[in-house]
């Protein structure tokens, strides 16, 4: 079998703990493997990022990309926010996004002679998680300055919609033009269900408290999305919004760039991309019988990757969440999370519950900054270390996630103990390996064996049906499929 | 419910009293005075958004010597006044409607009961809206409005600013618009009145 790949870094962050005390990581173990992405589905298509070409490669896939964009409505007298969000600093290490960042600002410069460009980067619930990225990526030199991470409570602008008024975050607002620079990572696929993704930022990183908290609580979990279009519609947003930029992803790397000056196409081309590459995977996770899981990433708890699917999608990895029909509310989403009553169980008896293929979760390594003791409610969970339980501990949206959790004072205890309970030896790491998967022998003979039947089930029969629930022409297939050559 | 074990401390010698902790403080518990922010050690319900924003890193969250327990007991309330107002508001009374505290409808329907009269009330008697500051406005603000309360935004923060939609408004020349791509309004709708209307698991219990 093969090695372990290396696994992301811990990262110094106020939201995690120090990374000196991250003594072990889980591949570390004995009897851990990999298995590549490509080695499961040979037809993903091929990397510009990571390869032998460097970071380099992703400023050429951009300027590439930014060519057959028209930027004649910006004059040298503007000014253009650059609106970026954190998840893209969390891919392959975040150099490629912020790439991406630099990439545009100096071609935006040299197309229109505009001078003024800032860099607005928004953020989830860590309000400073973009200041990090800012700082360690030397953004805010490389915008003069100009680059500043905004939170969803800091001040806000009313945006008129055909839904009534939403608001957006002001500072996101406040340049003459915007510029939508995202990633097609697809990430919290139990929210938006891979519905609009380009376009969610619009309710969430690039707005107030009032619109994300209509996102997730007054709408149901296949309307919410709606929030993010009503907002980007909006006649305030549309006078502003000049193009928007992508860094296009799959589970084993960056596969491109994509801009457009028209959302919607590039929406419908990241749809296919999300459901076709990103659809295998978690129909194939989906399909592990029985696991420990491990965490051991820089990320919320929620958040950390396996093969380009977050822990999050495999909590609910025994639904198909692409399914709008079949599956109207995921096993995980905050929707499902509030619909548990006082006897800890859902109040609709249809309501799924959690993974059970997940028979015990090792929280090697993962942040605060995200509600997380749902998961450990309903999942058994070992925390490795007294310190990283004290930070959760202290943790405002965490006080109750070590009220469920046992503490252990080293991974190996953790993992022993995991064995001995669970009585299974698949572990599946949640480390972001990138290109592949970390995991335990019999798990990676297990997927290999499964993934050709998961392969032909997704092309052949979901991912049509999933394209039609979205209303997304399967023709599109082969505009997407000259954009990405596949070697194979 | 929340525990709150955490205390905000401002270092005078940064701090350059710009009032931005004032404006997003969810209980009004930071004020600036002669140019320095001061906290209200009984009103701070520790949950950091001053720390998080202070454009100069003037503040801290220090652990408390004593931590505060916050709650309203539902049982000093008529459960069928809760009952009524989570029913007109839309929302099951056991439904979570804060996931960093695990505050119910139910709890919230009883600080307004007993008084809350703002977002900014219900936070301070309950720590909802404590956390992460940002997922529980909406059921606090259909919870109010459901009591015929009219809230009105702090003066001059950026705690709150309104009520938004719900699925329950979503126009139907809107719903028809859209309906093709993805956007389940309908379904939705009934999924969200069947949760509203399923049966409680633990009437008036804690």
């Amino acid at each position: 079998m093969r090695s372990p790949i290396p696994p992301i870094p811990p990262r110094k962050s106020q939201y995690g703990i120090d990374p000196s005390l991250v003594k072990k990581r889980v591949s570390e173990l004995p009897g851990m493997t990999s298995v590549l992405i490509k080695e499961l589905f040979p037809d993903m298509p091929d990397i510009i990022y990571p390869t032998d070409k460097g970071i380099e490669a992703v400023r050429k896939a951009t300027e590439e990309a930014l060519k057959h964009v028209d930027m004649s409505m910006i004059k040298p007298e503007h000014s253009v926010n650059i609106l970026a969000s954190h998840h893209g600093f969390t891919l392959l290490g975040g150099e490629p996004y912020a790439e991406m960042l630099k990439t545009l600002k100096d071609v935006i410069q040299a197309k229109t002679g505009c001078k003024d460009i800032r860099l607005r980067a928004g953020v989830g619930l860590r309000f400073r998680e973009t200041e990090e990225y800012i700082k360690r990526y030397g953004l805010d030199k490389y915008f003069n300055g100009k680059a500043i991470g905004i939170a969803p409570i800091d001040e806000g602008v009313p945006i008129e919609t055909e839904i009534g008024t939403l608001y957006g975050i002001k500072r996101a607002y406040d340049a003459d033009w915007i510029v939508h620079a995202h990633n097609s990572d697809v990430r919290e696929v139990h929210f938006h269900r891979q519905v609009d993704r380009a376009v969610k930022p619009f309710g969430m990183s690039y707005a107030r408290i009032e619109t994300r908290s209509t996102y997730h609580q007054n709408m149901g979990p296949r309307a919410a999305n709606f929030v993010a279009r009503a907002i980007f519609d909006s006649p305030f947003v549309q006078k502003k919004f000049a193009f928007a930029c992508f860094l296009t992803v799959a589970p084993h790397g960056i596969i491109g760039v994509d801009a457009d000056n028209d959302l919607y196409a590039l929406n419908d081309r990241i749809t296919f991309i999300g459901c076709r590459y990103y659809g295998k995977m978690m129909t194939l996770l989906g399909s592990i019988d029985e696991c420990i899981v491990a965490l051991d990433f820089p990320c919320p708890v929620v958040y950390v990757f396996a093969g380009g699917v977050i822990y999050a999608n495999f909590a609910g990895a025994n639904t198909d969440l692409y399914d709008l029909d079949s599956v109207p509310l995921p096993s995980y989403t905050w929707y499902t999370e509030a619909f548990y009553g006082k006897n800890g169980k859902p109040l609709l008896e249809d309501i799924p519950p959690l993974n059970p293929a997940i028979k015990m979760c090792i929280h090697n390594y993962a942040w605060v900054g995200y509600p997380s003791a749902f998961f450990s409610e309903h999942i058994p969970t070992v925390v490795v270390g007294r310190e990283q339980a004290d930070l959760f501990n202290r943790d405002p949206q965490n006080l109750n996630y070590m009220k469920h959790a046992l503490i252990a004072d080293d991974l190996e205890t953790a993992m022993e103990f995991a064995y001995k309970v669970t009585g299974t030896r698949k572990v599946l790491i949640f480390d972001g390996a990138i290109g592949g998967i970390n995991l335990s022998e019999p798990l990676a003979e297990y997927l290999l064996k499964k993934a050709p039947e998961v392969n032909e089930k997704v092309e052949n029969e979901l991912l049509p049906k999933w394209l039609r629930q979205r209303g997304v022409d399967i023709r599109i297939r082969d505009q997407v499929g000259k954009k990405y050559a596949v070697s194979m | 419910m929340k525990l709150v074990n955490l205390i905000a401390q401002v270092d005078r010698g940064k701090c350059v009293g710009c009032k931005t902790c004032e404006k997003v403080c969810p209980v009004l518990a930071i004020k600036v005075v002669d140019g320095k922010a001061e906290v209200d050690v009984d009103r701070c319900r520790g949950c950091a958004a001053c720390e998080q924003r202070c454009p100069v890193y003037a503040i801290s969250m220090q652990k408390r010597d004593n931590p505060l327990l916050v709650s309203v007991d539902i049982a000093s309330v008529n459960y069928d006044e809760i009952l009524k107002l989570c029913s007109n508001a839309l929302l099951h009374p056991e439904q979570v409607v804060c996931y960093c505290t695990g505050t119910r409808a139910e709890e919230i329907a009883a600080a307004i009961l007993k008084g809350a009269k703002s977002p900014e009330d219900i936070s301070f008697m309950t720590g909802a809206r404590t956390g992460c500051k940002v997922e529980c406005i909406q059921p606090i603000l259909r919870l109010l409005e459901a009591a015929g309360v009219k809230s009105t935004p702090p003066q001059g923060g950026w705690q709150w600013y309104g009520r938004t939609v719900t699925v329950w408004e979503i126009p139907k020349k809107v719903r028809e618009k859209h309906s093709s791509r993805g956007f389940y309004f309908d379904e939705d709708e009934k999924l969200l009145d069947r949760v509203r209307t399923a049966p409680l698991q633990g009437r008036g219990v804690k």
